[in-house]
């Protein structure tokens, strides 16, 4: 399948609070009530599409455990967005946010787009976090916020295409160094700048374009 | 070897005269000056001949150097030069290879293994570790090298630690990827020997690399070393590759999603001049590696899901078609064809596009044949290298593998309707191993042939029909009748057991062939002979087993249409025969023995040598999924047959039968009587619970007319409010009553005024009388005084005070 770009993303946050979920209902549409936990990292991909564009989102579940976050902590650099999650029935995950952030702020690098997400907002009647504390404290940190429900899908749409919008906002202004893979940016092959010039190489993309659904 | 003497000599200074120092007290004092000398050159020219010496005096100077060594590592960072000797030297005393140089001179020969001692002194600290990691992110040739030579060093012997130590390490794994990039090619190429052991078995490492863009990097060198022909290093990039993908699931995916299956396709591309080129060996690696993981992406073992989306992959990439191609191809290499026989097996397994793909595919041979039938004639060919005809059986095997369609068109070629035509077919090939003097060809074949059966009621009874005309003349016999007749007649052990293989899945939930194999002669004395016997050498115990296995089938799948072998009457027989507990502990046997352990294991058939073959992977399911019903279901038979023989009880046993018989007659009757109960009961309380809804639903339909009634009830006060306001009534009311009240204060006023000036009048009158009285007192007085009587003027003086007193 032939992209525009190449986003990739990592997904933060304590342990339990619907990060596998989450991909899980982005990249298969389903929820699954048991989840075992996340052993170091799991790998989900989906195409989006955005401003006409095909966008492939590759995403990283880390996992939330404190034995992992040595193993966690290499996959920041790579990162063009990250999806800082916490879960609003549990207000210690609200309360660690603040490590997180800090964390994902010293590996990572500085253009790296964060979205915090309030997860589970399905369960309203255990809620103990608002939904204002948490744009209080997206605003005071500069990330974009929403409340999302992996159990219902609720945003979850939302949350991963918004990123990648923000991604693309900043690729156009020319904040990020689309050439450096290491910004976790890729430009799809048929759009390379380099490309074009080399016939062979175009052809060859063609062929194999051609031979894929 | 003269140059370092000379350096060494101007290191130490000139040797004293007539004694020679020894090595360990030359190392002593370098190791001292190293540590001492506060001049860089010192340390640095000592730090050279340390490394100089560290090949032959590789004892002395790992133990008495270490420190030393870490400590220019810390101290002197700033000097590329001295970092890099002392790197080197670190090099060499953890190396897991032995110097030549090492066993000559006077030192004594230690059977340890040096390196390992070393490098786990070495690593104790683990910061040691990350300062190495941190010499990797210095260019200088001088330290970057030795950087990456250490490392491999020490992963080579400690590879658990050090990944544990790289995991933890920020960045590590980060710093490691870098190198790939690095332009000079002896960095790169060690780096990738470097990632391949850091991946080895680490999930966590490998998923790392992944997604620091391993495979792009890779496919880049692979690229750049020209695909297919390059040399040992594009061999290096597929063994990393390999390492990143096995039995990891999560990397599998992220090269699949990153569309790196396409990006295998020149890997493929093979010349048309290649027979005149021919097969370099390296060249036989790479494919070999190519091959290995295009099977790690299909393997049997991943997620099916993962598995088959990769299946759709290679084939829309085509490389279905390429590695067909290869198959097809003159020239190509015994090894290299079998493990792409294995690869196209793994590519179509279990997928029917695939299946039906590689069905289509016809060999370049004349008269053109499919390849399926050319790949069989392999299979049942003696003088094809044994590991090609199991990897064209395993092959066969996926192409069948729940592919109704392939089964079906396998057993078609076998019917009599499709006799007429001349050309060689798979069925007939299969029917042809059966019975030819090669037992391993009868094995392949059995198997092969039993594969087109497996979970398929209806080519069971199809493949009854298949009649073979034996001698001219005589009766032509089903091919269940010949199987069963060849069991007996063969005396090879791996025919007896391909038979009793095909037999069993054959006649498994399938009565009619149960039934037909009965009718055979001296089958069922076979089978019976063989269960009760008890030889144990030459994997007899598993021939035993297995005809134990098919008499149970023989049981369970019985309909009684053979008298003489209804259930009841096998039963009896391997209950009188074998005895029951023999024949659960034969069944066992199966079990219990090494192949089948082997053969369970994984579908790919798996032997060194031609007579290991003897049991096979479908077959082991099957038995796992039988072995029980069938101890069951003679169990029971025999339960039912104590009742039979209550004749031969003695007469007091038989009253106390007779008892317990009456009992459970009684407690028959009463569960049935509870049962019926029950059952009335439970009547009773669904009528009740439909009841009970019904009332429910009264109940909430009331509620919310009561509800709606409150509502309305609400809502038409408030209308009603809102038509006639009632506050000014209350007003007026309240109007009213102030007026009242007013009027009553008012008329209260009234009469109090009333009162006032009543009250004022008297006061008036008492005044009046008063001045009156003060008048008549005054007469009164100046009658007196006029009388001459003589008066105090007291009351005057008070009276009149305003003007008397000047008066007197």
């Amino acid at each position: 399948m032939s992209y525009a770009y190449l986003f990739k993303y990592i997904i933060i946050g304590d342990t339990g609070v619907g990060k596998s979920c989450l991909l899980l209902q982005f990249t298969d549409k389903r929820f699954q009530p048991v989840h075992d936990l996340t052993i170091g990292v799991e790998f989900g991909a989906r195409m989006i599409t955005i401003d006409g564009k095909q966008i492939k989102l590759q995403i990283w579940d880390t996992a939330g455990q404190e034995a992992f976050r040595s193993i966690t902590r290499s996959y920041y650099r790579g990162a063009a967005g990250a999806l800082l999650v916490y879960d609003i029935t549990r207000r210690e995950t609200f309360n660690h946010l603040t490590t997180w952030l800090e964390d994902a702020r010293q590996h990572s690098n500085s253009n790296m787009v964060i979205m915090l997400i309030g997860n589970k907002s399905d369960l309203e009647s255990r809620r103990e976090v608002k939904k204002e504390e948490g744009e209080a404290f997206a605003r005071e940190h500069g990330l974009v916020f929403m409340e999302t429900s992996a159990k219902t899908a609720a945003n979850v749409e939302e949350a991963f295409i918004n990123t990648a919008k923000e991604i693309y906002e900043k690729i156009q202004e020319g904040v990020f160094d689309i050439n450096n893979e290491a910004n976790g940016i890729k430009i799809g092959p048929q759009h390379s700048p380099t490309n074009p010039s080399l016939p062979g190489a175009g052809g060859q993309g063609g062929s194999q374009g051609g031979g894929c659904c | 070897m003269e140059y370092f003497k000379s350096g060494l000599k101007s290191v130490l200074g000139a040797p004293q005269p007539g004694s020679q120092p020894t090595g360990a007290e030359t190392v002593e004092k370098l190791v001292d000056r190293v540590t001492s000398s506060t001049l860089l050159e010192d340390r640095r020219d000592a730090c050279r001949a340390l490394k100089a010496l560290s090949r032959k005096y590789r004892l002395e100077v790992g133990a008495q150097g270490m420190d030393a060594l870490h400590q220019v590592l810390e101290a002197d960072r700033a000097d590329c030069e001295i970092i890099g000797y002392s790197l080197d030297t670190l090099c060499n005393i953890t190396s897991a290879e032995k110097f030549e140089e090492e066993n000559e001179g006077n030192n004594v020969h230690l059977n340890v293994n040096v390196g390992e001692q070393f490098t786990e002194m070495f690593i104790k600290n683990p910061d040691n570790v990350s300062l190495v990691l941190s010499f990797l992110e210095e260019y200088d040739f001088r330290v970057r090298w030795p950087a990456v030579k250490l490392l491999t060093s020490l992963l080579t012997n400690k590879p658990k630690d050090i990944q544990d130590i790289v995991l933890v390490s920020p960045m590590g794994v980060s710093k490691l990827m870098d190198l790939l990039a690095d332009s000079r090619e002896v960095i790169r190429n060690d780096a990738l020997l470097l990632l391949i052991q850091l991946t080895k078995g680490n999930a966590n490492i490998q998923k790392i690399v992944a997604f620091e863009n391993a495979f792009d990097r890779l496919f880049d060198v692979i690229k750049e070393e020209g695909w297919m022909d390059g040399g040992i290093v594009v061999e290096d990039c597929l063994l990393l590759m390999l390492n990143l993908l096995k039995n990891n699931t999560s990397n599998i995916n992220f090269f699949k999603e990153g569309s790196y299956i396409q990006k295998l396709a020149p890997m493929f591309e093979i010349p048309d001049n290649i027979e005149e080129m021919g097969w370099s060996p390296q060249k036989v690696s790479n494919i070999h590696c190519v091959l290995q993981l295009v099977r790690t992406l299909v393997s049997p073992n991943n997620p099916v899901q993962i598995t088959s989306v990769c299946q759709k992959n290679l084939r829309n990439a085509n490389l279905l078609e390429a590695l067909c191609n290869i198959l097809m191809a003159n020239g190509v290499p015994a090894d290299i064809l079998t493990e792409t026989i294995n690869a196209v097996g793994e590519v179509i397994r279990g997928n029917l596009n695939n299946q039906e793909y590689f069905c289509t595919v016809m060999a370049p041979s004349n008269p053109p044949r499919p390849a399926i039938v050319v790949l069989l004639m392999s299979m049942v060919n003696e003088k094809q290298p044994f590991s090609l005809r199991c990897a064209v059986l395993y092959c066969f095997e996926c192409f069948l593998f729940k592919n109704e369609i392939g089964q079906q068109q396998v057993v078609q070629t076998l019917l009599p309707s499709t006799t007429n035509s001349t050309a060689l077919t798979t069925g007939q090939l299969l029917c042809g191993g059966l019975f030819n003097i090669d037992p391993l060809s009868n094995w392949f074949s059995s198997v092969a042939l039993s594969h087109t059966l497996i979970e398929n009621p209806a080519q069971k009874e199809q493949l009854l029909r298949v009649l073979l005309a034996t001698n001219l003349g005589s009766q032509p016999v089903s091919l269940l009748h010949q199987c069963a007749v060849y069991l007996q007649q063969t005396n090879k052990l791996q025919s007896k057991i391909g038979m009793l293989m095909l037999l069993s899945t054959w006649m498994a939930h399938c009565t009619p062939a149960v039934a037909i194999f009965l009718n055979v002669p001296g089958a069922m004395a076979f089978l019976t002979a063989q269960t009760s016997a008890n030889e144990y050498d030459n994997n007899e115990e598993l021939l035993q087993g297995l005809c134990a296995f098919l008499m149970g089938i023989c049981v369970v799948f019985n309909d009684n249409s053979v008298q003489n072998y209804s259930k009841e009457n096998l039963s009896q027989l391997i209950e009188k025969r074998v005895g029951l507990e023999t024949y659960v502990s034969k069944l066992g046997e199966i079990s219990r023995h090494e192949v089948y352990a082997k053969a369970a294991k994984q579908p790919q058939i798996k032997a060194k040598y031609t007579n290991d073959l003897l049991l096979e992977f479908e077959f082991c399911k099957l038995f796992k999924a039988l072995e029980g019903v069938i101890v069951k279901t003679l169990g029971a038979q025999k339960q039912l047959s104590n009742g039979m023989t209550e004749l031969s009880l003695s007469e007091q046993e038989n009253g106390l039968l007779l008892q317990y018989k009456d009992l459970i007659r009684d407690q028959d009757r009463r569960l049935q009587d509870s049962n019926r109960e029950l059952r009335a009961v439970a009547e009773e309380r669904d009528i009740l619970k439909a009841q009970l809804e019904e009332l429910q639903q009264t109940n909430s339909q009331l509620q919310d007319q009561n509800t709606l009634l409150k509502a309305q009830l609400s809502a038409g006060a408030v209308s009603l409010t809102s038509e006639n306001p009632t506050e000014p009534n209350v007003e007026n009311i309240e109007n009213i009553a102030l007026q009242q009240k007013l009027k009553q204060l008012e008329d209260e006023n009234v009469e109090k005024d009333a009162e006032l000036e009543r009250l004022r009048k008297d006061q008036d009158d008492l005044l009046e009388l008063l001045t009156d009285q003060d008048c008549r007192l005054n007469t009164f007085k100046n009658r007196l005084r006029e009388l001459g009587e003589n008066i105090e003027d007291d009351e005057d003086s008070d009276n009149n005070s305003a003007g008397e007193p000047d008066v007197k």
